[in-house]
């Protein structure tokens, strides 16, 4: 090699001795690292870090309830050993005597062997032994872990404190809105991300939730053997912890997973090539961690029964009934996530969805169960009376052996019969209630609508829905039958993983691999039976099910009013909005009938006109839970409608329940006049750009107060929005069907008897021992949607799906002329047009 | 995840290797070193200079600047001759990646070791082939002139894109941005490895450092 050398050289000598003219020489001021939070290397963990730690409400709440559960470990091990080692029965039972020379009572100390005697037990038993050295690896590995996490946190205690200067004791008083408007803050400041100046919502939620949308995802594509059939139970869920923990094991972070690090996906899954040589693979390893699986079911079922036992036996001596009261099951949780929607959001919809909930499950009583229930309630009943006159005449009858014992499970056979047998007054209006649950609950399979009194959709909902008691049974079943599902169901769909994360896996700069159905492109990913066709280029294996795609979007736009969408989906989202608003105020004026959002609603009482959004949240009336109207003051509020923010936002966030905090919160601040007039209610009609000017204006109290009720707010618009997309979605697959009949109902323009059509077979309140028939229209309906969704592989669907849009735009057609005109008269632009909304609804109203 | 990665792909015939891969390297750290600092007090430093060389390839025709700096060249050398000799060793058709990754330190507390934690790699694929005859070499040593020139010019626009650099250290941090063992130029931290055949999945160690971090942060 020639080396040429050039003019430019280093000067070699004594340069850093000031040459003549020192002032002139450039001196620079280091930036420094002012911060420790510029480039953080793992923000996948360390956002995850931030929102756990505003979870559990700050790091003393976290530290303790680590430490707490590390003690709840070695208390469970240390008392089932004692127990089942150091007690001398015999004694406790008084089947052996104890000569004490004072007393002849007996003391629980009596009961205890000695020392010396239980550890020789204890050393004798080899199983006990296992047992204890099983706990103990178990429990170092949690102790190095609660260490581990508290050095993290730690850091992220100071990242709070520094970076985003809040303290740890006001950290309960932040939502997670405002925290993670802090983040972006912080990012033009701190880079904390490397590859883009500013950071947006989304791409923090896909960090957090980027493993999460992967699930959500595949269960929305009915990849993971979840659901099975039985030749006894008939349709079957099956979705486990453990069952769940094995699926991320596979999928996400195990040796050898198909996830090379938290962001980013193994090269070689990302290629077609060799797919089948990566699904033999992948089957092979789910093999061995079936195996494995199997081999340490022993020790997975002592530890399942041992926790359940600890933690549910305080709990159902406490409350029998909470055996019977239900929770929502971890298949419901996956299969009613939107993507991109944190724990919180979810959790706190699906506690507003509670009370409907159960009382639709509920409204279902067998009547053959209930005779026989009312029958042995009888005959036990009298038995019990008897025991218990006996016992009050002379208390000595409860020390005659087994007496106590028939007294108390006679007690407890009355009480389960009694759940058996229906309350007399109780109503039953399962369309109303499911139709409250699928505002809080967001997602319904189409052919529960117009059959929710049939007991196929009760069961369908169960598995949504599942007693406590179911789900922990199948948690103590599931060590068991996981390795199964492991080796036999998930094994064969290797290759269908393998290709799952090759098609639907993108890059994105700053973030990594996602799932792209979480970009939530409605381009991308739309159903053309969900209000995107047209919009949608999906094929319908790229096509989310359920609405998915459209409902994240419209959720995520929702609760994130700051971010800025790409223009496909700000135009579905403005789009959707204005409908919406459109159909609200076409309401308000009472008059339309054939609006779909009316036809939703059942309480639709035209001697006193109401908005849409009164209808929805009032709901039927006999709910009784959602109090709206129960104030003349507010109904007429709210009869004045989305034009007037705050006592509409006032009389609609009864909905939420915390009623508490919004009493002591002064309506009047919402509305100064130094702000722009009515921000909350332009939040509600959508704009939302607004939000921060109220809480910036305010002081951190109020801003707080504000943020609150906004995101009350919000869920509250997200539920319209999602009862509107399913009503349009079910408008346009009857649509399809039934057009003639469509055609002959909207012909003769009579408002009222489209309400009749539409409203009659819903509108009856059923007793439970009404007849169960549906009328032909509506099953023919739901049969016919159900069974678009099912085989919605072939293009016959398709097709019929987009005729199905065309045919309903018909009826439609009549006010969408109107409209177009009385857009006509508005100069606004159509951007604008949501901020200048209520003047509008003025006008068309 | 945290950083940026930048991948150019060669091919080159083997005795092109270590000159095609020094022009590279070489190329992207004459962009990525300053002069030494030299602290004042009050916290401000001046900048000293740095000399560039113009090196003419033997194999290639091709001629690229670089720092004019021998330890730096030597490092740099020493790894370049390991991937080569990790490449001809592997037989006929080798093909290999060597990166470069910046990095800069992070200062942890006491059970930790300090994180490195990279902020841009840049990834060179190279790919070995064979050639038959002399005409064949001459044109090979023109062509690859002319990729290298092109690969030059994408290194310079990556470069030139106003994108995250660390900020400039104070004195007590600046080991934490700068390797400031040489002693006629600092370049940013860095460090080279390479990888010979694209083989499957990461090494054994770094697997088993994310089994072990996975498991803790359950």
């Amino acid at each position: 090699m020639a080396h040429f050398d050039t003019e430019y050289q280093r000067l070699e000598t004594s340069y850093n001795d000031s040459p003549p003219g020192e002032e002139n020489l450039l001196v620079h001021v280091p930036e420094g690292t002012k911060s420790q939070w510029h480039h953080i290397e793992n923000l996948d963990l360390f956002f995850q870090r931030i929102y756990n730690m505003h979870q559990k409400n700050g790091f003393t709440c976290m530290l303790l309830g680590e430490l707490f559960e590390l003690v709840q470990l070695v208390f469970v091990v240390a008392f089932t050993v004692f127990l089942a080692n150091c007690v001398d029965y015999d004694i406790l039972f008084a089947n052996k005597f104890v000569n004490h020379t004072d007393s002849s009572k007996v003391t629980l100390p009596d009961a205890f062997l000695p020392v010396d005697v239980c550890s020789a037990r204890i050393r004798d038993n080899v199983a006990v032994i296992f047992i204890l050295v099983i706990s103990g690896v178990f429990w170092l590995h949690r102790l190095i872990k609660f260490m581990y996490n508290i050095c993290c946190y730690w850091e992220i205690r100071s990242f709070y404190n520094n970076a985003l200067k809040m303290s740890m004791a006001e950290l309960p008083y932040f939502t997670w809105q405002e925290v993670q408007a802090r983040i972006v803050e912080i990012q033009k400041e701190h880079q904390i991300c490397i590859h883009k100046k500013e950071l947006s919502e989304l791409d923090i939620y896909h960090r957090i939730l980027r493993f999460k949308n992967y699930m959500v995802a595949m269960v929305n594509k009915s990849l993971l053997p979840v659901r099975s059939r039985l030749p006894l139970l008939g349709d079957w869920v099956f979705y486990t912890r453990g069952l769940k923990y094995n699926f991320e094991l596979i999928f996400f972070w195990g040796p050898g997973s198909l996830f090379e690090n938290e962001w980013s996906l193994k090269t070689e899954y990302k290629r077609g090539g060799n797919r089948l040589e990566l699904a033999d693979r992948l089957s092979s390893r789910i093999l061995w961690i079936g195996v494995a699986n199997l081999l340490l079911c022993p020790v997975i079922l002592v530890w399942q029964v041992l926790y359940a036992f600890f933690s549910y036996t305080e709990v159902i001596k406490r409350e029998p009934g909470s055996l019977g009261a239900r929770c929502w099951s971890l298949y419901g949780r996956c299969y009613l996530r939107h993507f991109n929607e944190l724990d919180h959001e979810l959790m706190s919809r699906l506690s507003k969805g509670y009370k409907a909930s159960s009382k639709y499950m509920n409204c279902f009583m067998s009547p053959l169960l209930t005779v026989v229930a009312k029958n042995v309630a009888f005959f036990a009943g009298s038995l019990l009376a008897v025991l218990i006159a006996l016992t009050i005449y002379d208390e000595d009858v409860l020390s005659v052996e087994h007496v106590l014992t028939s007294i108390t499970l006679l007690g407890v056979c009355v009480t389960v019969c009694r759940s058996f047998i229906p309350d007399k007054h109780m109503v039953f209006c399962p369309e109303q209630l499911l139709k409250v649950i699928l505002a809080h609950i967001h997602y319904m399979p189409d052919h529960w609508q117009g059959n929710a009194h049939r007991y196929e959709t009760r069961d369908e909902f169960s598995q949504l829905f599942q007693y406590k008691a179911v789900f922990i049974l199948e948690e103590l079943l599931s060590p068991v039958i996981t390795p199964f599902i492991l080796i036999f169901c998930l094994r064969r769909k290797s290759l269908e993983i393998i290709d799952f994360f090759r098609n639907f896996t993108v890059e994105v700069v700053g973030v990594g691999d996602t799932c792209s159905f979480a970009q939530m492109d409605v381009r991308q990913h739309g159903h053309p039976a969900w209000m995107s066709a047209g919009k949608t280029e999906a094929s319908i294996y790229q096509q989310a099910e359920d609405g998915k795609t459209e409902l994240s979007l419209m959720h995520f736009a929702i609760t994130n009013p700051h971010w800025q969408p790409p223009r496909e989906s700000t135009h579905f989202i403005s789009q959707l909005k204005e409908k919406v608003h459109r159909e609200a105020a076409v309401g308000h004026q009472g008059a339309v009938a054939d609006s779909h959002a009316f036809t939703s609603i059942h309480s639709l009482q035209s001697e006193e006109p109401r908005s849409l959004i009164a209808n929805l949240l009032v709901g039927p009336p006999p709910l009784g839970s959602l109090h709206l109207g129960r104030d003349g003051t507010l109904a007429n509020h709210v009869s004045v409608g989305l034009s007037d923010g705050a006592p509409s936002l006032r009389s609609l966030s009864p909905l939420s329940g915390s009623l508490h905090l919004r009493s002591s919160y002064p309506s009047s601040r919402l509305h100064r006049p130094d702000h722009p007039s009515g921000s909350a209610s332009r939040t509600m009609a959508g704009s939302g750009t607004d939000a921060r000017t109220v809480s910036s204006g305010s002081s951190a109290w109020e801003g707080q107060l504000t943020s609150l009720v906004l995101s009350e707010y919000a869920s509250t618009e997200m539920s319209i929005h999602a009862v509107y997309i399913h009503e349009l979605h079910k408008q346009q697959s009857r649509g399809e069907l039934s057009r003639h009949t469509w055609h002959r109902q909207e012909s003769d323009e009579s408002s009222e008897s489209a309400i009749d059509d539409c409203e009659a077979p819903r509108n009856l309140p059923r007793s439970n021992t009404f007849p169960f028939t549906a009328t032909p229209h509506q099953e023919g309906a739901a049969l016919q949607s159900s069974g678009q969704r099912r085989y919605g592989g072939t293009t016959d669907a398709l097709s019929g799906a987009t005729r199905g849009q065309r045919s309903a735009r018909v009826p439609m057609g009549g006010w969408v002329e109107e409209i177009q005109s009385g857009r006509h008269h508005d100069p606004v632009p159509e951007e604008g047009s949501e901020d200048e909304l209520p003047p509008q609804i003025h006008k068309v109203a | 995840m945290n950083c940026r990665s930048e991948v150019l792909e060669v091919s080159v015939e083997g005795r092109q290797v270590d000159e095609a891969m020094l022009a590279l390297l070489h190329t992207i750290l004459l962009h990525r070193s300053t002069g030494k600092f030299h602290y004042k007090k009050e916290g401000t430093y001046s900048i000293g200079t740095v000399g560039t060389q113009d090196i003419d390839c033997d194999f290639i025709d091709f001629t690229f600047v670089r720092v004019s700096s021998e330890e730096l060249d030597r490092v740099i050398r020493k790894a370049v001759g390991e991937f080569k000799d990790a490449l001809s060793n592997t037989g006929s058709d080798g093909m290999g990646q060597i990166s470069l990754e910046f990095y800069q330190k992070k200062k942890s507390r006491w059970p930790f070791s300090d994180e490195c934690i990279p902020w841009e790699v840049w990834s060179i694929k190279v790919n070995v082939v064979n050639l038959a005859n002399e005409q064949e070499r001459q044109i090979c040593r023109e062509k690859v002139g002319e990729k290298l020139g092109e690969k030059v010019i994408n290194i310079v626009e990556v470069i030139n894109r106003h994108e995250y650099l660390p900020k400039m250290p104070t004195q007590s941090e600046v080991d934490n941005v700068f390797d400031t063992s040489l002693k006629d130029v600092q370049p940013y931290l860095h460090k080279i490895t390479f990888q010979i055949t694209d083989s499957l999945g990461t090494s054994v160690s770094t697997t088993m450092r994310r089994l072990i971090k996975d498991t803790l942060a359950l």
